[in-house]
Parts: C-alpha cells; sequence; structure tokens
C-alpha cells in the first residue's frame, strides 16, 4: 500500500520521489485541486470512500497511510 | 491548444493540460491571447427553484457578453446545459426544466450570429451513465463539482473526439461484408430470395442497417463492399431482390471475389485515391477483422454484434468513433457521386488515344476564386484531409484561415466540373505575400493536368499585382511524395534543400511561361473584383 501512495504522489504532483516527510507543506503542487484529485485517485485505486472529514485531515503522507491502514482494516 | 474554459463549478479535470480557467461565474477577465474558448456552464444547484430559474436565466446575457469580446476568428466551444438534479415541490413546476430548455434553443439559435460559436450537446456524454453517476453530492460539497470527478476520464476522451470533430476529421470509407452483415444468410446458399432481409426479425434488423449506412453515405462517406461471394450472384441481388436498401449505385467501388480482404481493400485504397487510414472495416467473421487487423495494423476494425439486432447500438458505435464530424460540407455530400463520376472518366478515358484529346472531350470548367463565407469551412477541411497532392502539408482551423485572410494572406479556391459531374472545391493556394504557403489538391481531380492550370492561375494573378518573384517550399511527409517535384517540373529552380528533405524554391515570374493549354475553360474571379 505505501508504494502505491507514493506512486499516485509522485505521478499527481509531479515528484522525484517521496517519503515521510511529504506533505501540503513541502510540495509545491499539493493545493486545493492536487488535494481533490489526489482523493479521486486514492478512492478509485483502494476501492473505498473517504469522507469529507478524512479528506479534510489529510495533510500530509502520514496522515494518508494512518487514513487508510484504519479504512482497509 | 491553449483554451480559456469559463465556467461556474469546478471542472479543471475534466479538460486537458494547458487549459486555463475563469473564476466560478466570473467574467471579469477574458483574455484575448487564449487559442479558443469554452463555455461550461452546469445547472445551478439550488433547492430553491426560483432562485435557481433567476441565476439560469443571468448566465446568457453573459455569454453574450464573452461572445461579443473574444477575437472573432477564434472558436468559442458552449456545452449544453443538463438537469440532473431538480426537486419541484408538484409534479406541475416545470420552472427549472423550462429554463434548461430556454437556455439551451438559446445557444443553439446564437450560432446564426456567429460561426466562431459550436455548440456540443453534453447530453450525448452525460446519456451514458445513470443519474447518481453523474452528480457526487460529496464532491459538490467539498469541491465545488457540478459532475463527478470520476468521470473525467471519460469526459477526455470525449472531449478529444469533439474537438477532432469540429476540426472535421473523420475516416473516409466503410467497407461493408455481405453475408450476414448487410444481409441474414449466406447468398450462395440461400439464394436471392432466401437472404434475409426486410420483412420480419431478423430481415427487419439488417434493413435497419441498411438504411442507416444509406443516411452515413448521404453525408458523404463512401461505401464499399468487400465479399467472398460469385460477383454475379450479388449483381443478380442487387438489381431483384426487392428488399435491399443498399444497391450497386449505392456503392463507389467494390470487391465480390476470393482473393483475401487484406489484399482486396489495399487495391480498393489505390483506385479510390484515399490512404488505408482512412478506412473502417466491417465484417462479421472474426477470422476475417483478424486477418485485417494483423495485416493492415492502420485500418479501423470493429468487433461486430453477435446478434442482428445488436445493429442499432453497433452502428451508433460506429458513427461516434470514426464517423462524426461537427458539420459535414455541401462537398461532402457530394462525394459519393464524385466518386461515381471518375470511375466513369476513367472508363472514357480508354477510348482515346490522345490525352489531349481526351481533355477536350471532358469539357472541364475552372473556377478560381478568393474565399469567401460560403467555402472557407471547405478550405479548413481541406487543410486537415488532404495528404497526398499537398506541397507543405499544414493544417489550419477555419479560425486560422479566417485570421491569415484578415491579415491579408491571399486565399485561393479551385472548383471544377466537367460533363460527369461537379467536383465542387478542390484545391487551395495559400499565399504570404509571394510566397505560396500552402497549395493542395484532391486526388479525385488529378491525372488531367489540372494542377499545373491552377497553379499558373494563382501566379498569374501574382504577376498582375507587380510580384517580380515566388517563393515556395515542398516539405515531405509519408504520404507526399507524388509532389516531390512538382515545383521542378513547373519552371521553379531549387535554391536550397535541407537534410529532412525539405526544398526551397524560387521562380522568376517575368520570364516565366504562364500559359495555359486550351482544354481547360478557366475562370479567374480576382480579389477586389
Amino acid at each position: 500500500m505505501e508504494d502505491k501512495v507514493k506512486e499516485i504522489l509522485m505521478n499527481l504532483f509531479e515528484l522525484e520521489f517521496v517519503d515521510e516527510t511529504c506533505s501540503q507543506e513541502t510540495c509545491e503542487k499539493w493545493d486545493s485541486m492536487g488535494q481533490l484529485n489526489l482523493v479521486v485517485e486514492l478512492e478509485t485505486e483502494f476501492d473505498i470512500t473517504l469522507e469529507p472529514e478524512e479528506i479534510g485531515e489529510m495533510k500530509s503522507y502520514g496522515d494518508i497511510i494512518r487514513i487508510l491502514q484504519a479504512k482497509i482494516q | 491548444m491553449n483554451c480559456f474554459v469559463f465556467r461556474n463549478n469546478t471542472v479543471e479535470r475534466f479538460f486537458p493540460k494547458g487549459y486555463l480557467f475563469s473564476g466560478y461565474d466570473d467574467i471579469s477577465v477574458i483574455p484575448s491571447e487564449a487559442d479558443g474558448y469554452v463555455w461550461f456552464y452546469q445547472a445551478p444547484l439550488r433547492p430553491d427553484i426560483s432562485a435557481a430559474v433567476e441565476e439560469l436565466d443571468g448566465y446568457l446575457p453573459k455569454l453574450e457578453f464573452v461572445l461579443s469580446s473574444i477575437p472573432s476568428d477564434k472558436t468559442l466551444i458552449a456545452l449544453t446545459m443538463d438537469l440532473y438534479w431538480s426537486t419541484p415541490l408538484t409534479d406541475d413546476d416545470y420552472r427549472l426544466q423550462e429554463a434548461v430548455a430556454g437556455y439551451n434553443a438559446a445557444l443553439l439559435e446564437r450560432r446564426k450570429d456567429s460561426p466562431n460559436l459550436k455548440v456540443l450537446d453534453i447530453s450525448d456524454f452525460t446519456s451514458n451513465y445513470p443519474k447518481e453517476a453523474i452528480l457526487d453530492w460529496k464532491y459538490y460539497f467539498i469541491s465545488q463539482m457540478g459532475l463527478n470527478p470520476k468521470l473525467s476520464g471519460d469526459f477526455l476522451s470525449w472531449w478529444q473526439r469533439k474537438l477532432d470533430g469540429i476540426a472535421l476529421k473523420r475516416k473516409k470509407c466503410i467497407v461493408l461484408d455481405l453475408d450476414n452483415t448487410l444481409w441474414g444468410g449466406v447468398l450462395g446458399e440461400d439464394g436471392i430470395s432466401g437472404i434475409k432481409i426486410g420483412g420480419d426479425y431478423p430481415g427487419k434488423a439488417f434493413s435497419f442497417f441498411q438504411k442507416s449506412l444509406l443516411e452515413l453515405s448521404r453525408a458523404g462517406v463512401i461505401l464499399a463492399v468487400c465479399s467472398k461471394n460469385n460477383e454475379e450472384e450479388v449483381y443478380e441481388a442487387w438489381e431483384k431482390n426487392p428488399y435491399l436498401i443498399l444497391r450497386k449505385e449505392h456503392f463507389s467501388t467494390w470487391r465480390i471475389n476470393w482473393t483475401d480482404k487484406a489484399t482486396n481493400l489495399k487495391s480498393m485504397a489505390e483506385e479510390l485515391n484515399i490512404g488505408l487510414d482512412s478506412f473502417v472495416f466491417v465484417d462479421d467473421n472474426p477470422s476475417e477483422r483478424e486477418l485485417v487487423r494483423q495485416l493492415l495494423p492502420m485500418v479501423a476494425v470493429p468487433d461486430f454484434p453477435s446478434q442482428p439486432y445488436g445493429l442499432p447500438t453497433f452502428f451508433n458505435q460506429i458513427l461516434s468513433d470514426y464517423f462524426k464530424v461537427y458539420s459535414v460540407t455541401e462537398e461532402d455530400r457530394n462525394k459519393v457521386a464524385q466518386y461515381k463520376a471518375n470511375a466513369a472518366r476513367r472508363q472514357s478515358r480508354q477510348a482515346f488515344s490522345d490525352f489531349g484529346a481526351f481533355l477536350t472531350s471532358l469539357e472541364l470548367h475552372l473556377t478560381v476564386e478568393p474565399i469567401n463565407e460560403f467555402n472557407i469551412t471547405r478550405v479548413a477541411q481541406m487543410t486537415q484531409k488532404t495528404n497526398q497532392f499537398n506541397l507543405t502539408t499544414k493544417r489550419y482551423t477555419e479560425s486560422d484561415i479566417r485570421k491569415m485572410a484578415d491579415e491579408g494572406m491571399r486565399i485561393w479556391c479551385l472548383s471544377v466540373s466537367d460533363r460527369f459531374g461537379d467536383d465542387g472545391i478542390t484545391g487551395v493556394a495559400i499565399l504570404d505575400g509571394d510566397t505560396i504557403d500552402s497549395f493542395l489538391l484532391s486526388c479525385r481531380i488529378l491525372g488531367k493536368g489540372i494542377e499545373t492550370a491552377f497553379l499558373k492561375s494563382v501566379l498569374s494573378e501574382l504577376r498582375k499585382n507587380g510580384c517580380s518573384s515566388v517563393n515556395a517550399d515542398y516539405c515531405p511527409t509519408s504520404k507526399n511524395r507524388q509532389v516531390a517535384e512538382f515545383y521542378d517540373q513547373n519552371g521553379f529552380s531549387c535554391s536550397a534543400e535541407y537534410p529532412d528533405g525539405k526544398k526551397t524554391y524560387v521562380l522568376d515570374l517575368q520570364d516565366a511561361d504562364l500559359h495555359i493549354a486550351e482544354y481547360y475553360d478557366i475562370q479567374i474571379i480576382g480579389y477586389g473584383r
């Protein structure tokens, strides 16, 4: 799952690599439109529905992994 | 393409990279440097219907303002509005439906005054999905999306097809099998009255398919037949079976023999003088389709429905995948007749031993005239579609052509008719000052020396305007080899040759021989006359 999330982040935000430090703060293209595209990608890839509250909390790579792990288990 | 989109909801995901967007329902910024414009307003989502209607009624004056503000040589593509959410409290409350219908009717009506306004029907896309897939309220509330973001991939492909349609790109010819494709059953076994066409199902379904194809040919798509059958038997069926809709006269050419279909397709492409990449091959037999896919990968080969009742859906699919364009010109509609006339000309030619006598017998009339409102669509279309007799292969949209004409470039159109029929506009020459920017002719009029007569007519006009010499280029492509020597043959001197094969030419107009042989009756309508 981690690798897939990293791949999505790299493609969406045109990054060379993604690690634990990746967040809205450090990533220029991760704006509100980027957030929307990210949510659509994650929902499609993992076949889940993210709730608006979760989407609001999702501000970094770590947040994504935490929320996805809770969802998928 | 760097288009600017006016919108009232979030739509960024639905358009290609490089597009720019207005603020929500904001027309305060109208950048004049965009390549084109898009108007995509979605029905307001409000529980209060009178407020929704009032908001909707405010959109049209804004569109009007945008139309009057953008450069008139650039295209504005407006999408119609679709209503997939409405909560009237009573069944007799049609206010929102009426407002949406009025908005759409106004868009269509508005095209009459603005040739640069193209209207696309959004329901052509949305009707493929159930309501709940079109609008996802979660995304509306968090991102103001009136259209489910998960449809963006499909929408992008749809959008690209529609842009191709506006650029008038499409396939030119559909090649059809006969047995179990145009009729049910096998002619060789069931006989001319035993094949299933007309009457009850499945004959009814095949009749529907044949009528659809007849309509397609009326829009200028060439119909051809490729079938493993006895030719004589097929002629007899075409003549005697009263239920057949498509008969000999509807097909521009046919190969009814036992040769493999790839070979037949190649020879038809040569005869019709169009590329194999303009062909769509329709056959019920999967092994024939596979053979063509393998040997001729440039030919489009759609799957064929397993049951005759699947034919209407199948027809719709190939229509939207290969043949639908934004509009068709008069020349398109006449194309089928023109290809038939060509066959008659070829036969007539065999009766003359002297080429000059043959040309005289054709009673050729050539008209060379400047571009005007009636032929501009056709001119743009020709620059898009002509591959073989095209010296520089520059592709232009109608907007480009308008702009070039406004900038003072001289754009000449050639129409040709003879005793067999009128070919309409089949040649275009674009002159940028004393340089030939584009020179192209439709292949179906070649073989009569018309290319030289047209070139000389245009050069004479140039000389009359005081030009002492003219420059020209040949830019090679994979398809235009036949014109590599065209300027050499017409007295131009090659001034430079580049590693990529491009050649530049110059011709001294003072000494040039611009006399045109007497086989051609030429009328030149000059600029400013």
